[in-house]
Parts: structure tokens; C-alpha cells; sequence
């Protein structure tokens, strides 16, 4: 009866009015962050900071927490709505989210992502609650070997993004692989590609491309086709059927199943929540009756990736509060928050705060339940701003697309990243090139050097295949590799 | 009435106008506004904390707050450059550590240290080695039999030419040991690899590995103990000369006026000197070490020489080239030429017939080969424990010109339905964000958006002058308040205001 024991001890520590009060301003705070492309949640997290330091500690953290778990809800929104993701992990949530949107439904969309977001944000954190233990022996088991097959598996994902022509896929992704490898070497201080331009030195920085391949290339493309003249079809919105029940009823195995997925990818350092959306997403269509409709509007495919981003947010706490070792960014900057409390992170803190520690498991949970009824009333205001005519819209993305890159480094280049990255977005889309696998390079090049070049000085190629969990995880990555190509073929015998 | 709220929103708009360029007046005396401190790294980092810590304290003695900035990239090049380029006046301080030496030497950028006034040194941390407890090591002299009974020992530790690797190569010259270095690029990444007893070493500070369990501070690398870990041992004590400490100070960019030094100064003294100063010394594992301007630029003199001996050694000076960016623009375009003659000889010199999959793979493959070209210009120092940088970028290299190889032929005499598109709008809102981007450096934010933003709907053929102009200036405002009050943030104000 431990947790028991310790889960009312938090609920006593959590249990007073500051801290419920900052969990309220959290969500609010977190969803606005989520919304405005250009703020990250680690970027949120970050610029809430140092409101915290005049709290004390469970204040701090429950603000902090809940801004990091609701900005990752909110960023699902505008992918929706404009097809912009406003955190890179709702990137997969656009391929359904978006297209749903041009249908006239993006309230079921909308609902769809909150509800799957909400579910999967609350098994996150039982999953944390109970198994916080043996995932950490998961997290720490993670060697640059699994990580390299992790960042291959991910790539393996592409086969089944593709759509159309799985060549065009893998092209969009060379490209995102090749261009995250303009920067420091991963191994030697030296800038590569750079060609002499300081500010490249650092290589291409994530957001602003993010933001230029999907919100600027969408805009520039469809301003080509003259959908922005098309004023009067873009305002007629189905508002008829508010909360489709019984066909988020049918999700809910999915839901459960990525949410699982994406706890568990958020928990091995460095992995992160965009990651687990894409392997959730790449799962779903595997796994539904409806393969299909992936990428044409499918309910499935919003619930996938958001279930799996709001679980990675309990994951992403299991290696903080049991190694003290941060697992994305943003916890990174909670470790900063705790270091800043007097607090150490790590196997001390559970022993000697367990108050604090299950305070913020229970404030997890009420900051669940908080986000859904929030994100409900929220609704009403987007869909106000999809059905604004498009030629007074896109000007506005535009300049909001232009200070959120901006505002990231106070950078004039990367603006100019920005505006680069929509060119090719647009270039890539009128020949039918799919511009996510750009993306997903870019999250995963990185990830995939770092760690073959660290194994290949550690150990031999022979290495990657003798390891159980790196041997395991190139397994399931050929797997996820062929599946659509013979599920397709076996379609067409039948 | 929607006349009549976009009335009200210009009010709005030229009263902000307004408040901007009055709230730019300067006071007479220094200080007159709030110092800020940039710091180059994330909130929650030694540095950030140290920054934080000292404004605190400072809130007693000062007359103006120190509010800190985070400015992270490029190993501290972005705060270093930021603080360049803001004028002297005293109101913009630095956090610098010791890794700026090597930051600045290994970089070769335009950023010199002489560019910058070590104003005062706040804190040294010694560094440390530290190993897991199942290795049993309990002295140096345990790693030392180790290193010459077992295979070659590995030392790990965050980056390549950062201080805890120049700690390493120190260590080793000094312990007489042949050991590897392997770079795990962060330190919660070296931590996880050394509770997986991956190393014989981690090199850091005493502090990373606070509220962790299962890992050992062997040594520290400082003349005396730490009063806040009596226990652990020194170097020194075990007969090895061996000190290497990081410092965290403050500078100002050169030319600063003398008031704004001493007011500095003594405020930085008089933080040093609180009770307050000595706790945050204790929790952090750190040495109190306040040295002023003129004795800390003798220590950064000294240590230049020593941070160069030890990069020299590891081969990091050498490695980068500068190379000139005319004669790679011409070899750019010489591919690009070749590349899609090639292309028009495939389609058998009819023109007409090159289709837009062709453009774009003959695009790919161009800059590809543009890069691998870059590839070969590459060069590894001879005795560092690296593969080739060179590798993973020919892979995908590879990989691209194999697929768009396939693709120009997969395209060949197919038609394509793309020409009926006009891209004559998109062009011109490129062109029109362009100049928003320059000439926003010039005349600032706040004039060229409403402008950026009425001349693209106006583009775009929304033509409803109430809701245009609520929506343009609305937005401007809208962004002033989230981005300049909220969070922070300066937008460009450009020369009209300077």
C-alpha cells in the first residue's frame, strides 16, 4: 500500500489553493504556447521559469508541468486548423488533421485530438505512477546501438507516410537528411557545409524550418491554386455534430495502444515525443481496417499521434524523477526548475519528497481533466478562425509564422530559414513531393549520426545485429519497412 | 461600427508608436535602466544558476535590477555575439565561463576574446573525475594499476576541445596513462553511459552528479577540499600536480565607460561578500574565487596559452578550413550546369520535353553533389578517436543521386499537369516577405508589418479597408503585447528610433 500511502500524501501537498491556481494558469498558458507556432513546449517551459522562482516548490512544478503537458495539446490545434504544427511533435497530427479541415470537419478533428490528447496525457501518468521503476531500467538499458535503430525504424516509417509514390518519400526524406547535416560535426568541432556563413555554423535551426515547410509551403501552394479566391466554400464549416461519441468510442483501443507506445518511447532519454507520434501514427495505419483512408481524413490518424504525444509526457518524467537524467527538452528545463528549488532529481528526490513527487503525479491528473474542458470551450474560437476568408488569413500566418522564428534566437536568418524552407516546401509540393518526410529526417539525421559514429568507436558494425534490443528494433524497422508494400500487393491479388 | 473600432485601433497603434520612442529616452546617470545579464546556455544550467543567484542577491545593493537572458548556440558565439552587438553602454553583461577559450579558438570566428572587459571572476568549480562505485576505485592510484593491468581505458565526458576533455588529456599527461576519450556530446548522456559502467572515468563537476545514486567522485581537481564535500580528495593531496578548475565571471563588451566598471564592480563585491553567496557556494560545490578585472584578465592570459597547447595536442586547431565562398558558388553553378545538360541530353535536346520531377531531381542532385564535393575538402586530426565526419553525409549523398538517377528516368515522357498552374502570386508574396525581412532590420517592426500585412491581403483580393486595417494594426499590437511584454522580447525598432 506504498503508493497508496504516498499518492494522499501528494494529494495533501498538492491540495491547496496556489497549487491548483497555477495548474489552472499552466493549462491556459500551455495551450496558448502550443498554439503560436514558433513556441516549442520546451520553449514554454523555459519562458515560464522564472515566474516560478518566487513560488514554492510544487507550485513551480505544477505550473511548469501543466504548461509542458497542455502546450503539447495545443499544438495539435493549429495543425488542424491551418496546417501548421505548432510543436514539432503535432507534425503527424496534420496528415489527417489538416485534411479533415479542407473536408468542412474540423470539429471532429479538433474533438478527436483533445479527447485522444486527454486520454493519452492520463495513462501517461498511471503508467508513471506504477511502473516508473522498470521503465527506468528501460531508459537507462538504451545504448547508442538501440538509438541508432530507434532513428532507423523511424525512417522505416516513411514506406508507409509516402502515400502515392513511396520514391518521392524517400527523396523528401534525403533531403531533411542531408541538410541537418550542415552544422557542428557531431564528433569534432567543426562546421560542416557552412561555407563561412556564421550563423549556419550552428547548422539549421528545427522550428523555423518546421514552420516554413508547413505553414509557408502550404500557403504558397494553395495561393497557386487560387483556393484563397474560393471565399465563400472556405466559410461553410460542419458544426452540426459538436462531440462525434460513437466514432470516438471506436478509437479506443487505438488510443489506449499509442498512448502505451508513446509513454514508453518518451521515456528513453532523448527519443522524445515527436518520435512516438510518428511510430504511433506509422502503427495505426498498420494495424487499421481502413489503411486508406490514412492521409484522407481519417479519425484514426489524429488519435494515433496525439494520444502518443500526451503520453510521452508521463514517460518523459520517469528517467527525470527516478535517473535524474532529463528526457526531451523540456524536461530539461524542469531539471534546471528543481536544481533552481534546492531539489536534486534523481532516486534522492523519491525518497526525501515523496510528497512532492506524487504532488505533481496527482496534479498530472486534474491538469488532464482541466485541459479537455478548456480545450472544449477553445473549439468554438478556432473554428471562428477557420472560417475566416483565407485571403485575410494568410497574410496574418504569414507574420506570425515570421516573429515565431524570429523570436526563437532574436535571428534575422532564421526568418530567412524560414522563408527558404517555404520555398522548398511549395517546390516539393507541386510535384507531388510529400514534405513530412523532410521533417522526419531533419528529427531523425541527427539522432541516427550521433549514435552509429559513437558505436562504430565503441564497438564494430557486427555489434548493431548481436545486441537483443538493437537486433529487435531493426527487426521491427524492416518489418515496418515491407508491411505496406505487401499489404498493397496482397490487396491487388485479392 | 466596425469603422469606428478600427478607428480606435490605429489610436492605438500611433499612441504605442509613441510610447516606444519616449520610453527610449536615456537618464542621465548610470545606472538609469535595468542591466541584463546574457548568458549562453538553457535556464537551469551552472551558469544560468550562478547569473540568477548573483540577482538575487544583488537586489540588496543595487539601485536597478539584473535581469537574466538566455541566449544559447554555438558553444556561446550567440550570447557573444549579441553582447557585440549592442552598444557599450554598460547596460549588457556577459556570463562567460572558461570554455569561451576554446569556443572562440576552435571556431576562428570573428569574435575575438580582446573584444570583451573581463570585468570580474565570481565562482572557480574544479573538475572532477568521477567513476561508478561497482569499479572499487578509491583512489587515483586504483585508475592508474586499472589503466595499466586492463585493455585501454575510455574516459567519457560531454564534447570534443571542451574543457572536461582538456581535463582528460591534462590528466593523462600528468597520471602517465594511455587512455581514450569518447565523446557522449551532454552530460546526462556521459552520466547514463557510466551508470551502465560503460567507462572506467566520467570527467565533470562535483555537481552533476548530485541526488544521483551508484556513481563515486574519485578526485577533484583543486588545491583544497570543498567544505561542502570534506571527503573527497584532491589531486594534489595524492602527490599529482594536477589543478584545473572552470571559472563563471562577467564581462562587458570593450569600451564600456569607466562608472559602468566600478558600479559593476562593487555590486559584484558586495554579492560575494553576503552570507547568502557562501550557501549557494556550499549547495553547488563550488569555490567563492572573486577576482577583479585586472587580475582576471591575467588568469585568461595565462590559461589562452594552456587551452592552446592542450587543443594543438589533441589536433583540434588544425581542422578547420576556411574556405572562400566565391569559388564555391561558381563550383555550385558549374554543377548545376553540367547536371541539367546532362539532363536535356537524356531527353534528347528537345527543350519542351523536360518535365518538373526532372527539375526538381536535377535540383537534388546538383546540390548534392555540390556537398559532396564539400565532403572531400574535410580533413581528421591524426590522433583523435573520431570516424570520419565525411561518412554519414556520402551515405545520404549516395542515396539521393541513386533516387533521383531513378526518378528522372521513372519521369521520362510522362506529362505533367503542373504547367497550367501560375506561380506569378506566389512569386510576388516571396518577393514581398523578402523585403519585409530587410526592410524591417531598417525601418523596425512596427512600421513595415501593417504595411507587410495590408499589401498581402490587398494581394490576395480582400478588399474590406475596415477589417483589413483592424486586422493589420490589431495584429501589431497583438504582438507587442505577447512577444515585447510577455516575454520579453525586442522586436527590431529599427533607425527611426535610434
Amino acid at each position: 500500500m506504498g503508493i497508496l500511502n504516498d499518492l494522499w500524501l501528494g494529494l495533501q501537498e498538492f491540495g491547496h489553493f496556489l497549487p491548483i491556481m497555477m495548474m489552472f494558469i499552466g493549462v491556459i498558458v500551455g495551450i496558448m504556447v502550443g498554439v503560436l507556432p514558433g513556441l516549442s513546449p520546451s520553449i514554454g517551459v523555459a519562458l515560464m521559469l522564472p515566474v516560478t522562482f518566487g513560488l514554492d516548490p510544487i507550485s513551480a512544478l505544477v505550473l511548469l508541468v501543466s504548461v509542458y503537458l497542455s502546450s503539447n495539446y495545443g499544438g495539435s490545434i493549429t495543425a488542424i486548423a491551418i496546417n501548421t504544427p505548432g510543436t514539432p511533435g503535432a507534425v503527424a497530427t496534420t496528415f489527417d488533421g489538416y485534411e479533415l479541415t479542407k473536408q468542412g470537419k474540423p470539429l471532429h478533428a479538433l474533438i478527436t485530438s483533445l479527447t485522444a490528447s486527454t486520454i493519452g496525457g492520463l495513462i501517461g501518468t498511471i503508467i508513471l505512477i506504477l511502473f516508473s521503476v522498470p521503465l527506468a531500467s528501460l531508459a537507462l538499458s538504451f545504448e547508442s546501438y538501440e538509438y541508432f535503430a530507434l532513428g532507423v525504424f523511424g525512417l522505416t516509417i516513411i514506406s508507409s507516410l509516402a502515400g502515392k509514390s513511396p520514391l518521392k518519400g524517400f527523396i523528401s526524406s534525403g533531403i531533411g537528411l542531408l541538410l541537418i547535416t550542415v552544422g557542428f560535426d557531431t564528433q569534432l568541432p567543426f562546421s560542416r557545409f557552412s561555407m563561412g556563413i556564421p550563423d549556419l555554423a550552428d547548422g539549421i535551426e528545427f522550428i523555423p524550418a518546421l514552420i516554413g515547410l508547413f505553414a509557408l509551403g502550404e500557403i504558397f501552394f494553395s495561393i497557386e491554386k487560387g483556393d484563397d479566391k474560393k471565399v465563400e466554400k472556405a466559410a461553410k464549416v460542419d458544426l452540426s455534430n459538436t462531440l462525434p461519441i460513437k466514432q470516438l468510442f471506436k478509437l479506443k483501443t487505438l488510443i489506449l495502444k499509442s498512448s502505451v507506445i508513446g509513454t514508453l518511447v518518451g521515456c528513453i532519454p532523448g527519443a522524445g515525443g515527436t518520435i512516438a507520434t510518428f511510430i504511433a501514427y506509422d502503427n495505426a495505419k498498420n494495424s487499421s481496417k481502413n489503411p486508406e483512408k490514412f492521409g484522407k481524413g481519417s479519425l484514426e490518424g489524429v488519435a494515433a499521434p496525439e494520444a502518443a504525444n500526451n503520453g510521452s509526457v508521463g514517460g518523459a518524467l520517469v528517467p527525470l524523477l527516478t535517473l535524474g537524467i532529463p528526457g526531451s527538452a523540456s524536461t530539461a528545463v524542469l531539471i534546471g526548475a528543481l536544481m533552481i528549488h534546492k531539489l536534486n532529481p534523481g532516486p534522492e528526490l523519491f525518497n526525501k519528497e515523496p510528497g512532492l513527487v506524487y504532488g505533481i503525479f496527482i496534479s498530472l491528473f486534474f491538469a488532464n481533466i482541466f485541459m479537455f474542458f478548456v480545450g472544449l470551450a477553445g473549439n468554438k474560437l478556432w473554428i471562428k478562425i477557420i472560417a475566416a476568408p483565407k485571403s485575410l488569413l494568410y497574410p496574418l500566418i504569414l507574420a506570425l509564422s515570421f516573429i515565431g522564428s524570429y523570436f526563437i534566437q532574436n535571428s534575422v536568418f532564421d526568418v530567412g530559414i524560414c522563408i527558404a524552407f517555404g520555398i522548398l516546401g511549395w517546390l516539393l509540393k507541386r510535384g507531388d513531393f510529400p514534405t513530412a518526410p523532410v521533417i522526419l529526417g531533419l528529427i531523425l539525421g541527427k539522432m541516427i549520426e550521433e549514435n552509429l559514429r559513437l558505436s562504430l568507436i565503441k564497438g564494430d558494425w557486427i555489434d548493431f545485429f548481436t545486441r537483443p534490443g538493437s537486433l529487435i528494433i531493426l527487426i521491427l524497422a524492416l518489418v515496418s519497412f515491407f508491411l505496406p508494400h505487401i499489404k498493397r500487393k496482397l490487396k491487388k491479388i485479392n | 461600427m466596425k469603422n469606428y473600432f478600427a478607428g480606435i485601433i490605429l489610436v492605438f497603434y500611433f499612441g504605442l508608436l509613441g510610447y516606444l520612442y519616449l520610453s527610449l529616452g536615456h537618464g542621465d546617470t548610470y545606472p538609469a535602466k535595468p542591466i541584463s545579464i546574457i548568458v549562453h546556455s538553457k535556464p537551469g544550467s551552472a551558469i544560468d544558476y550562478m547569473a540568477r543567484k548573483v540577482s538575487e542577491i544583488a537586489r540588496k545593493y543595487s539601485k536597478v535590477p539584473f535581469v537574466i537572458e538566455n541566449r544559447s548556440g554555438t558553444q556561446g558565439l550567440v550570447a557573444m555575439k549579441h553582447v557585440l552587438d549592442n552598444k557599450a553602454d554598460g547596460y549588457t553583461l556577459l556570463g562567460v565561463t572558461k570554455s569561451f577559450l576554446s569556443t572562440v579558438m576552435v571556431n576562428k570566428s570573428k569574435v575575438k576574446l580582446d573584444d570583451f572587459l573581463f570585468v570580474a571572476n565570481m565562482v572557480s568549480d574544479p573538475e572532477a573525475i568521477i567513476s561508478n562505485e561497482d569499479r572499487d576505485f578509491n583512489s587515483i592510484e586504483d585508475i592508474i594499476i586499472d589503466s595499466k593491468q586492463n585493455q585501454k581505458q575510455v574516459w567519457i565526458g560531454p564534447g570534443t576541445g571542451s574543457r572536461d576533455h582538456l581535463m582528460a588529456l591534462k590528466s593523462w599527461e600528468v597520471l602517465k596513462i594511455d587512455a581514450s576519450w569518447i565523446d557522449y556530446k551532454s552530460a546526462p548522456q556521459s552520466i547514463l553511459a557510466l551508470l551502465r559502467d560503460e567507462s572506467a572515468v566520467y570527467v565533470g563537476n562535483p555537481a552533476d552528479i548530485k541526488g544521483k545514486s551508484g556513481l563515486k567522485i574519485i578526485s577533484i581537481a583543486s588545491d583544497n577540499r570543498l567544505s561542502s564535500l570534506p571527503d573527497i580528495p584532491t589531486f594534489k593531496e595524492q602527490g599529482y600536480d594536477l589543478s584545473e578548475s572552470m571559472w563563471r565571471g562577467f564581462a562587458f563588451k570593450k569600451g564600456v565607460q569607466d562608472e559602468a566598471i566600478e558600479y559593476v564592480t562593487k555590486i559584484l563585491q558586495d554579492v560575494v561578500n553576503d552570507e547568502e553567496w557562501k550557501v549557494y557556494c556550499d549547495e553547488t560545490n563550488v569555490f567563492s574565487n572573486f577576482e577583479k578585472h585586472i587580475e582576471f584578465t591575467q588568469l585568461i592570459e595565462q590559461e589562452v596559452e594552456e587551452t592552446n597547447y592542450y587543443l594543438n595536442k589533441a589536433g583540434l586547431l588544425a581542422t578547420y578550413q576556411e574556405q572562400s565562398q566565391i569559388p564555391m558558388l561558381l563550383i555550385l553553378f558549374l554543377i548545376v550546369g553540367i547536371v541539367f545538360l546532362l539532363i536535356l541530353a537524356f531527353n534528347k535536346f528537345i527543350i519542351n520535353k523536360i518535365n518538373y520531377n526532372q527539375i526538381i531531381a536535377g535540383g537534388i542532385i546538383s546540390i548534392s553533389l555540390f556537398f559532396y564535393y564539400q565532403t572531400m575538402l574535410f580533413s581528421i586530426p591524426e590522433n583523435a578517436n573520431v570516424t570520419n565526419p565525411a561518412l554519414i553525409p556520402r551515405i545520404w549523398i549516395i542515396i539521393l543521386l541513386l533516387l533521383s538517377v531513378i526518378l528522372i528516368f521513372n519521369s521520362k515522357n510522362k506529362i505533367e499537369g503542373h504547367n497550367k498552374l501560375m506561380p506569378g502570386r506566389v512569386v510576388i508574396i516571396i518577393a514581398f516577405l523578402i523585403v519585409y525581412l530587410i526592410s524591417m532590420q531598417w525601418i523596425g517592426y512596427f512600421f513595415t508589418t501593417p504595411v507587410f500585412i495590408l499589401s498581402t491581403m490587398y494581394l490576395l483580393l480582400y478588399r474590406k479597408p475596415a477589417y483589413m486595417i483592424i486586422n493589420a494594426f490589431g495584429f501589431v499590437m497583438f504582438s507587442y503585447f505577447i512577444f515585447n511584454k510577455l516575454l520579453h522580447i525586442d522586436l527590431p525598432l529599427g533607425w527611426l528610433f535610434i
